[in-house]
């Protein structure tokens, strides 16, 4: 039935979220060696760096899939500021620390938390939007495959499919690329082998951020802003990254995949009769999560080089 | 429960250490200059963050203007201070707000909370059982008649939802979708909807504070009604009408909503065109009455833009409590929770402003003595606590509220 | 972890921080508390006391002490009501609780338990549906079998959360632990009908409601006494039964576990049992502060089960030092002292106190990590084997 389909397309979308998150945590977690509880709130850093930029750059007239090219601008903006808060956080906090991987992510709690706080003194905790008009489902669309979708949900599901080929390019044709893939495999033998590693791993935060940065500034599109939004994906992502398998990319790119579809399917328990509601969409994403770790923790392409 | 001995010698030092409170500096430096004025102190759990932070704002803005009207008359000789506390909209930072005002800031009377659901947590969990008066400024919800103590100033909700009812079925819609919170708010006004509407209804229930409600309209949508209802805050339905026009559904449905779906923020930063012709239902002030329209000025001056009854409400719980201490003649718990019910009638002279009731008290009058007509309408508190219900209906017109007339409450 | 051959720690009530801890002293092998003893008048105990304490430990017990002398002054000159007094110290006592249930699972074993708030929760919404007026399910109930019923629905969430998770390696295990945590918040949110659902829980009834003499309390002091004596009752008891835990067989093999998992497995033993019981025991003491919770604020709500709250309890222990329950006190009253004492704050500041909260937790974790990272009172004595000498034992940890 149509449903279905609708839930697919709802699937892409927020998949599209939750890819540009889990590969950014991905490639951090394989590179930088430890769980960074930090990403989720890195993400709505750049959903606030696009929502205080807006407004400015709204002057710029035309249009680019139905969204003003101001917004464009505002996106990397907030991509920007995500990997520039980043890149800063390794330098003055992490890089610092003579610690485990356990340290490490408890640190990250404490970087979260200082990332939360700031949003919240400068913003207050209320709901944003931004000022992007609405325009309802594209009729064209709705007509012909009888399922809505909104222009800015498109928008998000090929900006996602942009900034994913990037970075593939980027891995696999650049030479910083293939040091982030040296690195990810096998640390000691890429230091030894003349990479300046700490040149690489900010690199690695550069573009984890500024993939997160995205993943935030399309969280804020798809609901609302507020301080929160990018902590309470957090798990989410998790159970994304973990089910792709840590170190690989494209096992990031299908992990997030399948747990934005399973998250979106969810009402489809409750069609077919089986009493588990919406409300319990990301309980399903993380019982899925705890699952692979039981059955194979490596993930889905887990082991794999990036 | 009976007092020991022991606990009025500790209530007693509690009340100050070894030094008294009465006076509005800081304990320490009472310990170099002379205490001035008593000044009798009152607690206020209000919304100031959260999704309810628009009618905080409101209280706040009542409770100000009622502060300045009284303190130039003044309470017992000295001036009446009132300590906010922030509930945030949700019912355990309301209980910890509560908690430090009884516990560690002992004051006699509460004005709480906004969300029917806090001041039913406050009650239930802080106030039950001790001598603190508890008057909420804004809870509607029917399950407050339930708590006699539980006094409050702004109507029951059941008043609202039969209103509402009544609209529905003139407007001809035989079959309603009514979205609603899980709280005590949510829950009470959509069943007394329910039960004063004839046709076919179904109710959604719906959590508060979420970032996305597309679910809820989904469902909605399917069951495929003529008219949706709206019982929810402003944050929520903002959300709920985004989601609504991104889907499709909104100018295929009537709309309607309770109290508090009703905010210039909603109509901002929805489509435009969006909510057109979606009626409302609110408590009104008492728009005709001197007093009120004294207080309307006075709100217009400091704050450029017409009050709404909540403001108004928050205004008459303030001046309630101060006539209560006035015809308590002390800042005792006991004494006051005698009086506050008392004050805003029935029985007594009638009297429309603080300053005239401390004329009507006189030297030893008590309750019965006066009748307080609030600048929201007569009050009057029943055996439950409620005061009388004044409901004004409201449609959207070009992007604005346009009031559609008045219904009387029980 | 708790201290291997020390005495009883002092009523943690009032301003009790000189003579709280006692424990072998480093070089020396009396204890502290017995060196206080070995002398006459009260002046040479205290010396004989401090003396015998640890450089680390002297810091810690005279911050403890100055600041309990600190909220006594405020006390006295009326800055600080009583009856508020006791609430902040009952609070910190829970916390302390909390603390000494996440070292059992972390000190004793090393698991990295992000499940806190889940067990907490459980412990509170278990003796809040026995006995609450207002519960959908069951109620009105004695507190006391509410105690038991929150304890064993900790119990049983604890197996049901460590089969699939206890065997996992550091990192994983404190992703799923926390995942799961999220599906018990969620569950509790959402099944209104038995929990109550986002509204919360009202009308749960104070732990000694109905008995003959601390039934009767008026509110203010009276009550909040009574209810510091009940969670010092329930930390003191915790307490014993840990030092006992700490010194049986039992205990070696969890620091074993928590050195080394193949040697103790190499050495025979069944290590998942081990952990899944450390885990079990750490959970109940989780759920043990959940009841004192519930049974103090009267009202519940699924909030308590956030993960903040889990976030919490991990910094009172680093920053105590993992392991050590005296630190664990202090990085109570660190967290009580941030989360109540930013509500004074007003409008001193242009932050907010929910920011300001947040953003002291956050810069405590990174400093601790950074500076301090055994945190600030680390395990002193009980790096030595109980009963073993100073020229003897060897260390773990």
């Amino acid at each position: 039935m149509s449903q279905i389909f609708q839930y697919f397309v709802n699937g892409l979308v927020f998949s599209s979220i939750i890819v540009l998150g889990s590969v950014g945590l991905s490639i951090v977690y394989s590179i930088a060696d430890f769980a960074n509880f930090a990403h989720g709130d890195t993400m709505t850093v750049g959903a606030y760096g696009a929502l205080v930029t807006l407004p400015t750059l709204s002057g710029i007239g035309g249009e680019l899939l139905g969204l003003p090219l101001g917004f464009y601008g505002a996106l990397l903006v907030g991509m920007a500021l995500a990997a520039a808060i980043a890149v800063v956080t390794e330098l003055t906090i992490y890089r610092p620390l003579d610690t485990d991987a356990i340290g490490m992510l408890i640190t990250s709690i404490g970087v979260a938390f200082v990332y939360r706080a700031a949003l919240q003194a400068t913003f207050g905790s209320d709901f944003r939007s931004y000022s992007i008009e609405r325009s309802g489902p594209i009729p064209g669309i709705e007509n012909a495959l009888n399922v809505t979708i909104t222009e800015r949900a498109t928008v998000m599901i090929v900006c996602a499919i942009v900034l994913v080929t990037a970075l593939h390019l980027l891995l696999q044709y650049t030479t910083l690329g293939r040091k982030m893939r040296a690195m990810s495999d096998n640390p000691e033998l890429a230091r030894v082998s003349g990479i300046r590693t700490d040149r690489v791993l900010l690199a690695t935060w550069v573009v984890g951020a500024a993939l997160a940065g995205a993943g935030g500034v399309f969280l804020g599109l798809y609901s609302q802003i507020d301080p929160r939004i990018g902590f309470d994906l957090l798990l989410i992502v998790f159970a994304a990254v973990i089910l792709g398998g840590i170190g690989s990319v494209y096992g990031a790119m299908a992990g997030g995949l399948s747990i934005g579809m399973v998250h979106e399917f969810t009402p489809l328990l409750t069609d077919v009769g089986i009493p588990i509601g919406t409300d319990y969409a990301s309980a399903v994403a993380f019982i899925i999560m705890v699952v692979i770790l039981l059955v194979r923790p490596s993930g889905i392409a887990g082991g794999e080089a990036t | 429960m009976r007092r020991l001995a022991t606990d009025t010698w500790l209530e007693k030092t509690s009340q100050g250490g070894l030094y008294s409170r009465a006076s509005a500096q800081p304990a320490w430096s009472q310990l170099l200059a002379v205490p001035a004025a008593r000044v009798a102190r009152l607690g206020m759990a209000n919304s100031n963050t959260g999704s309810l932070s628009t009618f905080g704002q409101r209280n706040k803005r009542g409770k100000q203007i009622a502060l300045d009207d009284i303190n130039e008359t003044g309470v017992l000789g000295g001036d009446l201070e009132i300590i906010e506390e922030d509930t945030q909209s949700e019912s355990g930072p309301g209980v910890s707000a509560a908690q430090k005002l009884v516990n560690q800031d002992g004051v006699p009377l509460l004005i709480g909370a906004v969300s029917s659901g806090v001041s039913l947590a406050i009650y239930k969990s802080v106030i039950q059982g001790s001598d603190v008066t508890q008057i909420s400024q804004n809870s509607t919800s029917p399950d407050l008649t339930n708590f006699p103590d539980l006094l409050r100033m702004s109507p029951t909700g059941a008043a609202q939802a039969s209103a509402l009812a009544g609209i529905v079925n003139e407007d001809g819609h035989g079959k309603v979708a009514v979205t609603h919170l899980t709280n005590a708010y949510g829950v009470g006004v959509a069943e007394a909807f329910d039960e004063a509407y004839g046709g076919e209804s179904k109710l959604f229930p719906h959590d508060q504070g979420k970032s996305s409600y597309s679910n809820v309209i989904t469902s909605m949508a399917d069951y495929d009604a003529d008219a949706w209802l709206f019982v929810t805050y402003q944050p929520e339905f903002t959300t709920m009408a985004q989601e609504s026009y991104d889907s499709g559904n909104s100018g295929e449905v009537a709309l309607y909503g309770s109290d508090s779906v009703k905010g210039p923020n909603v109509l901002e930063q929805t489509p435009e065109g969006s909510l057109e012709g979606m009626k409302l239902v609110a408590p009104s002030a008492a728009l005709d009455q001197d007093n009120y329209k004294q207080f309307a000025q006075a709100f217009r001056d400091n704050h450029d833009t017409e009050p709404t009854a909540w403001s108004a409400y928050a205004y008459d719980a303030v001046v309630t409590a101060a006539i209560a201490i006035e015809a308590a003649g002390s800042t005792d718990p006991a004494e006051i929770k005698a009086e506050a019910r008392g004050v805003t009638g029935p029985g007594g002279t009638e009297v429309f402003t603080f300053a005239e009731a401390v004329e009507a008290l006189g030297d030893d009058g008590s309750a019965s003595d006066v009748n307080y007509q609030g600048v929201s309408g007569p009050i009057d508190l029943d055996k439950n606590g409620d005061p009388k219900a004044f409901e004004q209906i409201f449609q959207i017109q070009d992007g604005e509220y346009v009031s559609q007339g008045f219904i009387a409450g029980e | 972890m708790s201290d291997s051959d020390a005495d009883p720690p002092d009523d943690g009530a009032k301003g009790g921080g000189g003579a709280r801890s006692a424990a072998e002293a480093t070089d020396a092998t009396d204890s502290p508390l017995e060196a206080a003893r070995g002398t006459s008048g009260i002046g040479n105990r205290v010396t004989a006391f401090m003396d015998a304490l640890t450089g680390p430990e002297r810091n810690i017990v005279s911050a403890i002490a100055t600041f309990v002398g600190l909220l006594v002054l405020a006390t006295v000159f009326g800055v600080i009501r009583p009856a508020y007094l006791l609430y902040l110290l009952s609070l910190a006592g829970m916390y302390l609780l909390l603390s000494m249930g996440l070292n059992v699972q972390w000190g004793y074993t090393g698991l990295i338990n992000f499940s806190v708030a889940a067990f907490f929760g459980l412990g509170a919404y278990g003796t809040a549906l026995m006995s609450s007026s207002d519960a959908p399910i069951l109620g009105n109930f004695p507190p006391i079998l509410g105690l038991f019923f929150g304890l064993a629905l900790a119990g049983i969430l604890a197996v049901l959360i460590g089969i699939p998770t206890l065997n996992l390696r550091e990192d994983y295990l404190a992703i799923a632990s926390l995942g799961l945590a999220e599906v018990v918040r969620v569950f509790v949110t959402n099944e209104g009908q038995w929990t109550g659902g986002a509204v919360g829980l009202s009308g749960i009834p104070r732990f000694f409601d109905g008995w003959p003499v601390l039934g009767n309390l008026s509110r203010g002091v009276p009550t909040a006494a009574a209810n510091l004596l009940l969670v010092t009752t329930f930390v003191v008891v915790t307490y014993l039964f840990l030092r006992r835990v700490h010194r049986s067989p039992w205990g070696r093999v969890q620091r074993t576990i928590r050195a080394d998992e193949d040697l103790a497995k190499a050495l025979g033993k069944d290590t998942y049992r081990f952990k899944m019981e450390s885990f079990v025991l750490g959970s109940m003491i989780m759920a043990l502060a959940g009841v004192f919770f519930a049974h103090l604020q009267l009202f519940l709500s699924p909030g308590v089960m956030l993960p903040t709250q889990t976030f919490y309890v991990w910094i009172a222990v680093i920053l105590g030092g993992t392991g050590s329950d005296r630190g664990a006190m202090f990085g109570g009253f660190v967290i009580i002292a941030i989360q109540e004492g930013t509500r004074f704050i007003g409008g001193g500041l242009p932050i907010g106190p929910g920011p300001l909260r947040l953003f002291l937790i956050g810069v405590i974790i990174i400093a601790i990590i950074r500076y301090r990272p055994e945190g600030l009172l680390p395990p002193q004595r009980e790096l030595v084997w109980p009963g073993a000498s100073s020229d003897g034992g060897d260390a773990n940890d």
